[in-house]
């Protein structure tokens, strides 16, 4: 017996990248203040979340209207994040904007933990991605950090659990309820099981397993900016170090797969991006170029790479 | 053409002899596959058509007639209809929906029957709710879902009016029911009954009395009978418009009451249309079983709550008086509690209560429970409701004047609102007019740019107090911490936090509290108020939770067995 509360603040989601970047569902009612949602593939109806990470990189585009956008990517272990803080944005967020491009111009590591709105748009392809507006952002340390990294498990654990619960009932809300899907779970897992057909959710127990190690300290939290340019040595062996050729290439169509929103992806984020993932950049270059000759990328624009559809 | 209508065309040919019986019997037909309407029952329309007017040919709408060539009527309020439309486009929430069956030539046909209300989308506009019907019946139409009906007709019956849904109408559903459906005819448990709707219950009477409802326009009473219900799940008040004479303890099955909600409270209408019958069902639980169900716990307390049942401490007791119509009055009150929370209490009679002897615990039987500021109110009519115990059922040694119950979020937000509680949570917003405020000198509301909403310009009193958003990943509830909870939420003296804004300038020394605050668990002690905008939770108390993350992820991986 519970008002429908749709006037109500939208609770905020602890979420790992990976399980946001992936949604590729979303859901607006009619009215005008009816909030809008992006529906993950474990089922979170999400509008508002808690994200933290390093970042990566806040950059100013100046838009053709004449006001300013600050785009930036903000990496936890399981992926990035892509935010943008405009002049809607609050004047307390906006200051805290400039002090972080600051910071992260002189490549000073930057800890950042935010309550942001979910956005979502569609290319003229039809296809969806995900970005985030912070409402509120702080700088936190590395102990908080660790405090938010347990949390999101935990949440997406919870999360994990509900889906699999969900499979074995029958897909309507009645069969959701009986199988102890909780209420806040319910919508979403309705329409995200007939959205994304079949989903293999292993990639999710790894991101928690890498980020419950760096919260029990077990593992070194990227505390360097990944963005600066620290190829990996020749001495570097580990076997699971990338370094064969094709390897480069298939990560490099990997980051522009992952990282263009419709302009294509510019030749520096494609390259920090490669030498993140432990590449030699002038190798990277190299590669850049060859797939670029061979057709694999196009550039629409000088310095922006896309894949030839 | 079929024979069937033999006789009715036949009675059609006798008043209009130039009519075609071909014609005739067509007509028959297309009112009985069409619109379900036996010929007994069309034969009025039919002989109107044949009879007055040569001109319409029947139906099948060749003829230039108005009402078959007039577009959709696309409208967004039911108040913009008239008795007459036909063919009209609207967008509702059905508010309920049952199926009843009705014999339609010879056959046993469903119809379906409920409320729906307009004006779906806007939260808190004004909305008008009509009854329809449904000849489909579609199977799209459910309880709670907002459909868009193109191609139904308006049906005004002694100024009522309403909304006939027939078979040729479109039901577009554009947003899924949220409320679970139930098969008509099943009984449903009493603690799953929803705020609103006609429903089928299985209950053992509990209580019964005769009572009168006065009209407002003083042309006289109604006489009617009020009571209780109850089940294993719970119990539910009722009020029967009908003669009811059934005695307390007997097992009633009920088919088609009304639930309707009342305050905060939901109670079982029995009318015309409600079957009541004595069911039988020997493993039922028996009368004093279920009254123990209506021991309420203080935390169960709802505001419009009748015969109420609870045991609870008296911790503060008062004499007040008052005037009314010129002559002194008395009104005693105080504060009550039990393990679960506390509340207040007022009686109209002296009880055998001296404050020398506080706390005492009493119980009470057959009270009403009112709501201010959504803290509920115990009224105690007379003495004889009140008994007093020598001893609480809880632990004695609990001071329940200062106790405080820990209670979850997401049930503070989903409940009623409650004194005495504390809660733990993330902090996902701090409010920029966290800090200092001035507070209006009449009315303690936040003065803004100097004035008050109410009481004009006035100098105000400088107050401290935050102004948070805490979450628990299901619901976000808005806190404020006072003065005291502030100051020792941030370690400062009111000397020192004044410095700490004036150094620093608002809007920074807010992104500090930010960067302290954001994205920690706090936890916060106070009373709560909940009512449609959410739930208010007013701390007196507050402090961060110191956690440990490597202790926390390594719980988790032995929790959900993450290697």
């Amino acid at each position: 017996m519970q008002s429908s509360g749709r006037a109500k603040r939208q609770p905020a989601w602890h979420m790992l990248a990976s399980e946001f970047s992936e949604a590729s569902l979303n859901e607006k009612g009619s009215g005008e203040y009816d909030p809008s949602f992006v529906i993950t593939k474990l089922g979170a109806k999400v509008n508002r979340v808690v994200v933290a990470g390093l970042l990566e990189r806040l950059e100013v585009r100046e838009t053709s209207n004449g006001s300013t956008l600050y785009q930036g990517q903000m990496r936890d272990p399981s992926g990035l994040h892509y935010f943008s803080v405009g002049d809607y944005a609050s004047e307390s967020m906006r200051e805290l904007t400039l002090s972080l491009v600051e910071k992260t111009e002189v490549g000073e590591p930057v800890l950042l933990l935010m309550v942001a709105k979910s956005r979502w748009y569609q290319t003229d392809e039809g296809a969806i991605y995900t970005s985030l507006r912070p409402e509120e952002a702080c700088e936190i340390d590395a102990q908080q950090y660790a405090l938010w990294l347990t949390r999101t498990c935990e949440d997406t654990l919870q999360r994990m659990k509900h889906f699999t619960d969900s499979l074995a009932a029958e897909p309507t809300r009645e069969g959701l309820v009986n199988a102890g899907v909780p209420e806040h779970m319910i919508d979403g897992l309705l329409v995200s099981r007939n959205h994304y057909g079949e989903i293999d959710i292993e990639n999710y127990t790894l991101n928690i397993m890498q980020a419950l190690d760096i919260a029990e300290g077990r593992m070194e939290a990227a505390s360097q900016p990944v963005a600066a340019p620290t190829p990996r040595t020749d001495d570097d062996t580990d076997e699971s170090s990338p370094s064969g050729e094709s390897e480069v290439k298939d990560s490099i169509i990997s980051i522009i797969e992952q990282l263009d929103q419709g302009d294509g992806v510019d030749f520096e984020t494609v390259l920090t991006n490669a030498v993140a993932r432990g590449f030699d950049r002038s190798l990277a270059e190299e590669k850049l170029d060859e797939l670029s000759n061979e057709g694999t990328l196009h550039e629409p624009r000088f310095g922006w790479f896309r894949i030839v559809a | 053409m079929s024979e069937k209508y033999e006789t009715h065309v036949k009675s059609i040919l006798a008043e209009c002899p130039d009519a075609d019986s071909e014609e005739i019997s067509a007509a028959f037909a297309k009112y009985e596959k069409e619109f379900f309407i036996p010929p007994q029952d069309a034969m009025r329309s039919i002989l109107r058509r044949f009879k007055g007017d040569i001109a319409p040919t029947p139906s099948s709408g060749s003829s230039s007639s108005s009402s078959t060539t007039k577009p959709t009527r696309k409208v967004s309020r039911l108040s913009e209809l008239k008795g007459d439309d036909r063919d009209i486009e609207i967008e509702v929430e059905i508010i309920s929906h049952n199926i009843r069956d009705q014999m339609i030539r010879g056959e046993q046909k469903q119809i379906a029957f409920g409320l729906l209300e307009d004006n779906p989308w806007e939260e808190n506009g004004e909305k008008n709710r009509w009854e329809y019907k449904d000849w489909g019946p579609n199977t799209n139409i459910t309880p709670g879902s907002v459909v868009r009906i193109e191609g139904a007709s308006v049906n005004e019956y002694q100024g009522k009016m309403s909304l006939n849904i027939n078979q040729s109408t479109r039901i577009a559903v554009v947003r899924e029911g949220t409320r679970p459906v139930v098969a008509p005819g099943e009984p449903q448990d009493i603690s799953t009954l929803p705020a609103e709707g006609y429903v089928c219950i299985v209950g053992r009477i509990l209580a019964a009395r005769p009572d009168q409802i006065h009209r407002k326009d003083g042309s006289g009473s109604i006489d009617i009978v009020r009571g209780r219900l109850a089940d294993e799940s719970g119990t539910i008040g009722f009020l029967s418009w009908e003669p009811f004479d059934h005695e307390v303890g007997t097992l009633l099955k009920i088919e088609g009451a009304q639930v309707r909600t009342f305050r905060d409270t939901p109670e079982l209408n029995f009318g015309r249309t409600s079957k009541i019958e004595i069911y039988h069902d020997k493993n039922f639980a028996d009368t004093e079983e279920l009254s123990e169900k209506t021991v309420l716990t203080v935390s169960e307390l709802r505001d419009g709550a009748r015969d109420v049942d609870a045991v609870v401490q008296i911790t503060e007791w008062a004499k007040r008086s008052f005037t009314r119509d010129g002559e002194e009055r008395f009104l005693w009150s105080g504060q009550i509690a039990d393990p679960t929370g506390r509340c207040r209490m007022s009686a109209w009679n002296e009880l055998p209560i001296s404050e020398d002897k506080l706390p005492i615990t009493v119980r009470l039987k057959g009270v009403r429970v009112r709501a201010w500021q959504g803290v509920p109110d115990i009224t105690v009519d007379t003495t004889d409701q009140v008994e007093i115990l020598d001893a609480p059922p809880w632990d004695n040694d609990l001071d329940l004047k200062n106790h405080t119950v820990e209670v979850a979020l997401h049930d503070l937000s989903a409940g009623p609102s409650r004194v005495g509680i504390s809660t733990s949570a993330i902090v996902v917003s701090v409010r920029e007019d966290s800090g200092f405020i001035q507070r209006c000198t009449e009315c303690r509301r936040v003065l803004r740019e100097g004035a008050c909403a109410e009481h004009g310009s006035n100098d105000g009193n400088t107050d401290v107090r935050l102004r948070l958003a805490i979450d628990d990943g299901r619901s976000s509830v808005s806190l404020l911490t006072n003065k005291e909870a502030t100051l020792g939420l941030l370690g400062m003296d009111e000397s020192q936090l004044q410095d700490a804004v004036n150094d620093a300038g608002q809007v920074a020394f807010v992104q500090s509290l930010r960067g302290k605050m954001l994205g920690r668990k706090i936890s916060a002690s106070g009373r709560t108020i909940v009512d449609e905008q959410g739930a208010m939770l007013l701390a007196d108390g507050a402090s961060l939770v110191e956690e440990d993350a490597g202790l926390r992820a390594t719980e988790i991986r032995a929790q959900w067995r993450v290697a």
